[in-house]
């Protein structure tokens, strides 16, 4: 150790990304004009007290129960089917996007190449565009018909699901595959005994994260007319009856919560507590892959396994044994799955056979030849770079609210931190502070099931209470709502945590503060980042459906251009907005790769 | 002897749910002892190593640590023992995210503020202790690489590091080679042992190995089912005791 280790540049890639997002967050506060001109409308204060006050008495009269009752049948039933639907598209579309696929029907590099790339480039059109725009399309084909709500999610939830299928299919080890392809076995049938079973938990456990969300979408669709709880909501608050307001609120929270609840206790049983380990997941695979190897060479004991995560071991533990003697807690959900999904196709009484008639098809030929040729005119192309950058803007506060705020919430929302026995917790703690931390919990995950249940638009319309139109308050409404997804998320990656390191940090006589500060933020930091970067990309795509309510930037233009059957200018309109995703895209990727 | 002893465990028992792990166990480990915990998986040996470092009190009996009962600490109390203690862990328990260098500061964590803990992730502080520690477990040149990037053996010494940050009283070491390929098994054991000789620390450790055991300690304690079954040095320890060790009841 003759001359000291240089020390590495404060300069690096991370730094980079780190001012640009910086940068981006200021150029879009200033373009918000939250510190130049008056944003607040005082004489809303008055409407928006009106409006939490009714919160304590919603309407309970049973004529509105009903209602509500019928209502929430209906969102749940748009996206049972919505959700099936997307998942048979998904499971074909991940199939054809999948390169292993390929790679077994071509066993030759130069063939299969072209193939899956252009499938991929093909879906990533459809992902692109929000389920909001594919409903109003759908609107103005189908007219007033579920069928529209249905489709809606189906198609840009199929294009997702392919996707990520595809990545799970892709990323599951493939050896098993390669022996059945190599003794002759065809390639459907290969895949079905070795790749097939291998991802079914993941698979399984990411559709019940979409099913998550499309219930979420299935409100909003109720917005633009589809009818359900979205529907209601939106009549309800044009009519200021802020009572009826509430109760549809609460049915809200009770339909998300419920279906949250569900999918967290189901993927726990299962086996797979992470919804979406999202690009960290090939790091963690080789990783449990490398630790795997090391306890087939010298078994660690197992009381070893007690010492470095007591209670999650036994967690490990239980739950393998569980799932070998049918866990009656998951048969019960196949069997209520299998109940459910009937009864949905049959209460909404989709009519499917519009999907294919002669009068979609000519309404779809009309469509297509007045939006030929786009109408690209001088004057239109820059209104629409003003309000791409608009968009832009309300995306970038909106993630940075959504962002920040989920991490400072998702940590009193995780069951392993505050309370007894958590991560920061000392052994003993005294019956009030018990109480105190279990009260913030609950309290907490209240505010992020709030957030999340209540549609993005809605959150804009309140807004507008008493925020002057314009890209602020559609990025506080996308915010809001994000925040709840978000802070959900965040909490489970710190309840999943690896605690190993966290046990060696308080054995040396740590505070928790500095737990904190080395062991859970170095560790959770990363992955919330991959998170928050993940829905940036969801947000850009949500700008559209603050857009309808005149939160201004594309989705305005877009909605309005829709509903008037301009098709010529549609198009271009939307070919903006796509191309304006992808940069998003790639740029979230960009930033999500140098975390790694 | 006539100093007292660093660990002392009076009558202690130890229960998860029904799995008794600790029978009414007495124990005293006096300074500068190197002692051995050998016995098969469940025997205890774990446990026994948590109750030491208080991560874990006994549910009957009495933890004494350098003159402390453990069970009657304040949790501030109990920090400040537990900074005389370091633990090795068979799987590192290093966080994987962050640079050796934060990875060997951990050990400051129980003496520094929180501001100078803060600044130091941004601005590594204190680089000259760290690279000394690291030059004495042989791997100088890792100070700035990313923790989840070293091999297991690498980890392991940068663990041992931390514990040479920390500069305890007492190393605890829970089966820490279990990880690691017999070359390397005998390294880590002979750098620990150089470490703790050098220094007068005392070592407990549990290990896996009866050799290792017999080659690297001045002690040597055999659990089987949450009781002591002997407790003597390497030289008297035959081979019957081995085999009644291992030797589960039917």
């Amino acid at each position: 150790m003759n001359q000291p280790l240089l020390r590495p540049s404060l300069l690096n890639q991370r730094f980079l990304w780190g001012s640009v997002m910086v940068v981006a967050v200021a150029l879009s506060i200033y373009q918000a004009g939250l510190f130049q001109r008056d944003w607040l409308n005082w004489g809303g204060l008055a409407q928006l007290r009106q409006f939490f006050q009714a919160s304590i008495q919603p309407d309970l009269s049973p004529e509105f129960l009903h209602l509500t009752f019928d209502a929430a049948v209906i969102t749940l039933a748009y996206a049972v089917c919505g959700t099936c639907l997307s998942l048979l598209l998904g499971l074909v579309g991940g199939v054809l996007t999948s390169e292993v696929w390929w790679q077994s029907v071509f066993p030759r590099q130069a063939q299969q190449r072209p193939i899956w790339l252009t499938v991929r480039a093909v879906l990533a059109i459809p992902r692109a565009i929000h389920e909001l725009i594919w409903g109003l399309f759908f609107l103005n084909i189908f007219g007033l018909d579920p069928l529209v709500a249905i489709v809606a999610i189906a198609i840009p939830y199929g294009a997702i699901v392919s996707k990520v299928f595809s990545e799970i299919l892709d990323e599951t080890p493939r050896q098993p595959l390669m022996a059945l392809l190599n003794s002759g076995v065809a390639p459907l049938s290969a895949c079905s005994y070795s790749l097939f079973p291998q991802a079914f938990l993941d698979l399984l456990s990411y559709s019940f994260y979409r099913f998550e969300c499309s219930i979420r979408s299935a409100a909003v669709l109720g917005i633009i007319g589809a009818g359900g709880l979205g529907y209601q909501i939106l009549l309800s608050l044009q009519s200021l009856r802020y009572e009826q307001l509430w109760t549809l609120f609460y049915a809200l929270f009770v339909l998300n919560g419920t279906v949250d609840f569900t999918s967290a206790v189901l993927r726990h049983r299962l086996g797979s507590p992470s919804r979406l380990d999202l690009n960290l997941r090939r790091a963690n695979r080789s990783d449990n892959r490398g630790l795997d190897k090391l306890r087939d060479g010298h078994p660690p004991p197992l009381d070893g396994y007690l010492t470095h995560s007591g209670n999650a071991a036994y967690l490990i533990l239980t739950r393998g044994q569980q799932r070998q003697s049918g866990d009656p807690w998951v048969m019960l959900a196949g069997v209520g799955a299998l109940l459910l999904i009937p009864f949905c196709f049959w209460y909404v009484s989709a009519d499917f056979s519009k999907l294919w008639s002669p009068r979609t098809v000519q309404l779809l030929a009309d469509i297509t030849q007045s939006s030929l040729p786009p109408n690209f005119d001088r004057e239109q192309i820059s209104q629409m770079l003003a309000l791409s950058w608009q968009t832009l803007t309300m995306s970038v506060l909106a993630i940075a609210i959504a962002g920040i705020g989920g991490i400072l919430l998702s940590f009193p929302a995780a069951h392993n931190f505050f309370l007894p026995g958590g991560l920061l917790n000392p052994v003993q703690s005294s019956p009030s502070g018990r109480l105190l931390a279990w009260g913030m919990l609950l309290l907490t995950r209240a505010f992020l099931l709030i957030t999340r249940a209540v549609p993005a638009p809605i959150w804009a319309l309140v807004a507008l209470f008493v925020l002057f139109p314009g890209i602020l308050p559609g990025a506080i409404a996308l915010g809001l709502h994000n925040l709840g997804i978000l802070g959900r998320l965040m909490a489970e990656v710190t309840e999943n945590l690896d605690q190993r390191s966290l046990i060696a940090l308080k054995a040396q006589g740590t505070p928790a503060s500095l737990v904190f500060l080395y062991g859970v933020l170095p560790t959770t930091m990363t992955r919330f980042l991959a998170y928050i970067l993940y829905r940036w990309e969801v947000c850009m795509r949500e700008t559209i459906i603050v857009g309808l309510v005149g939160a201004g930037g594309l989705g305005r233009l877009l909605t309005e251009q829709l509903s008037s059957f301009d098709y010529s200018s549609v198009i271009v309109t939307l070919s903006g907005f796509i191309v304006l995703t992808f940069v998003v895209d790639w740029v979230s990727s960009r930033m999500r790769r140098s975390l790694r | 002897m006539t100093s007292f002893p660093v660990f002392e465990l009076r009558q202690v028992s130890q229960q998860f749910d029904r799995f008794l792990s600790l029978d009414d166990v007495n124990l005293q480990i006096y300074p500068g002892e190197r002692v051995a915990l050998v016995g098969s998986s469940g025997a205890g040996k774990s446990t026994l190593l948590r109750l030491l470092n208080g991560t874990l009190l006994p549910t009957q009996g009495e933890v004494w640590v350098l003159g402390q009962n453990l069970s009657r600490l304040s949790s501030r109390k109990l920090r400040c023992v537990q900074r005389q203690i370091g633990t090795i862990y068979q799987q590192f328990h290093l966080v994987d995210s962050l640079r050796v260098i934060h990875n060997v500061n951990a050990g400051h964590l129980g003496r520094w503020s929180f501001w100078r803990a803060a600044l130091s992730l941004v601005y590594p502080l204190d680089v000259k202790t760290a690279a000394a520690a690291l030059h004495r477990v042989g791997i100088p040149e890792k100070l700035y690489a990313r923790t989840d990037q070293l091999s297991g053996g690498q980890q392991q010494r940068v663990a041992i590091a931390r514990v040479l940050v920390q500069d305890p009283l007492a190393i605890l070491a829970d089966e820490p080679v279990s990880s690691l390929d017999p070359t390397l098994s005998k390294e880590v054991m002979d750098l620990l042992r150089t470490l703790v000789q050098e220094s007068g620390k005392t070592l407990v450790t549990s290990l896996h190995s009866v050799e290792l055991a017999q080659n690297y300690c001045d002690r040597i304690v055999g659990l089987r089912d949450g009781k002591i079954l002997f407790d003597s040095p390497p030289a008297s320890v035959s081979a019957e005791m081995i085999d009644a060790l291992y030797h589960l009841k039917d």
